[in-house]
This record gives structure tokens, C-alpha cells and sequence, in this order.
């Protein structure tokens, strides 16, 4: 599964980055690509390209504030968590990502 | 560990209630100005009503960005005996990471700091800093950035 997502906390400076942190560890040990943008107290870093958003099956947004440029998911599966979530369950917000994405697939071959 | 005031450790350090340490947060920050102390401490208290700075357990990061702050640092406090009841979803907090920070600070260290928060993510590394029971240790765990 190809995951992007962003991580964003109230200050900036803290669980914006563990929280990109946790969510590719937890990602890459179950085997998917992911790739987290983080808007910062630094500003924008590991920007997410179009083709990057283009090839996501799943979109995870790690936020507790307004994000900038929400509107390039648009279309996407969006997963939206408060930034502790991943900070605190990061394998389990990605099993439940992965479940998610499952539901979804079998519901559209059921169509 | 090098003395470099960016880093600052406080080993067993004898505080025994949340109020405790957002008031010795304060202390570091401002000694002598009661209403800038409050204002630190509201500051705190306002960052934990937002979400939970509990980041594993054990493990508190309180973080707070000030103009009261002249200049920033990453404060380890180390309890002597763990916090048992830190709010009424926290407890058995053992372990304290405080980063304050100052408005404007120079984007050199705010990456500085945000690499250094990329280590949190490492739960062995704050297992290490958990278990180490000696000052010397303790200190020696630390990953300066």
C-alpha cells in the first residue's frame, strides 16, 4: 500500500515529528511505502510531490491544527487523527489503516 | 555528557505532583517574576488540555514556545519516585522532557530541536534513559544533537 500523509501539532515543535517518525517506522515494518510531510514550527519539510499523492491509496493526516494545502487530497482516502494517535499507536492507527483500505476494496469489486 | 546549557539535567528531582513540575518549569524560566511564572504555567496547562503530551509511557514532553523564553533548551527531568497519579488518565510518570522554546528562535535551532524530538520516536532510547539509574548514566544516553 502506498501511504501519504502529513503531521502537524499546535506548537510545531514536538509530536509533529515524532508523529512522522512513528508513522514511517510503523509503515515501513508492515511493509508499505509511505511518505510524511510535516508542517512545522519550521514550516513545510519532505514535501509531498503530485505523483507522490497521485500513486497513495490512503491518505493519513497526523493533525491538530489547520493544515496548508489540504485541497491536493482531494478525491483521496483521507484518514484524519489527532497527532497523540500516532505518537502513541502507531501500529495499530496502521492496521486500522490497512483495514480500511481492505473494506474499501472489497466493497467496490462487490459493486 | 558535554556541559552545553542547551541541555539541561535534572536527576532525581524530588517533585510529586503535575502542579509541582509546571511550577518548576516556571522556575527555570523565569525566577524572580510571579506573573510571568503563572503564565508559563497556564501556557502548559493549555498545550495539555490541547492533547495529551504523553509520549510513551512514562515518558511526559511538556513544550511550550514563549517570548518569556530568552533562550531555548531541552530540560530532562528525572523524578526521583514517579509522578502516581498525573491527571486522571495519566499516571506513573517517571521521566520528563521539557523543550522550551523562544519566539523567533533562528531556524538553526529550531531544526536542532526538531531533530532531536525525531529521537523520542525511539522507544529503546527512552527505555534506556528510563532504566539508567545513575546520574553518570543517564547522562550518557542523552543523544545530543
Amino acid at each position: 500500500m502506498n501511504i501519504v500523509g502529513i503531521a502537524a501539532c499546535t506548537v510545531g515543535i514536538a509530536h509533529t515529528y515524532i508523529a512522522q517518525e512513528k508513522l514511517e517506522n510503523a509503515a515501513k515494518k508492515a511493509g508499505h511505502e509511505i511518505a510524511i510531510e510535516t508542517q512545522g514550527t519550521i514550516g513545510t519539510e519532505n514535501e509531498l510531490t503530485a505523483e507522490q499523492i497521485a500513486d497513495a491509496h490512503v491518505v493519513i493526516l497526523a493533525i491538530d491544527v489547520k493544515i496548508s494545502n489540504r485541497e491536493r487530497f482531494e478525491g483521496k482516502r483521507i484518514i484524519e487523527v489527532p497527532t497523540e494517535v500516532a505518537v502513541k499507536s502507531p501500529n495499530k492507527l496502521i492496521e486500522k489503516v490497512e483495514k480500511i483500505f481492505e473494506q474499501s476494496n472489497q466493497e467496490r469489486e462487490g459493486k | 555528557m558535554n556541559d552545553n546549557s542547551f541541555y539541561q539535567v535534572y536527576f532525581n528531582c524530588k517533585l510529586e505532583t503535575k502542579e509541582e513540575v509546571h511550577n518548576f518549569i516556571s522556575n527555570i524560566v523565569c525566577q524572580n517574576n510571579s506573573s510571568i511564572k503563572e503564565e508559563i504555567v497556564n501556557q502548559l496547562i493549555r498545550r495539555e488540555e490541547a492533547g495529551s503530551t504523553l509520549i510513551a509511557e512514562h515518558v511526559m514532553l511538556p513544550h511550550i514556545e514563549s517570548d518569556h523564553v530568552k533562550k531555548s533548551q531541552i530540560i530532562f527531568i528525572r523524578l526521583a519516585k514517579p509522578i502516581v497519579t498525573w491527571d486522571y488518565q495519566i499516571e506513573d510518570i517517571c521521566l520528563l522532557i521539557v523543550l522550551l522554546l523562544k519566539r523567533n528562535e533562528s531556524e538553526e535551532i529550531k531544526k536542532k530541536i526538531s531533530l532531536f524530538t525525531r529521537t523520542l520516536a525511539d522507544e529503546e532510547y527512552l527505555n534506556r534513559l528510563l532504566n539508567s539509574k545513575e546520574r553518570y548514566n543517564f547522562e550518557q544516553e542523552i543523544i545530543t544533537i
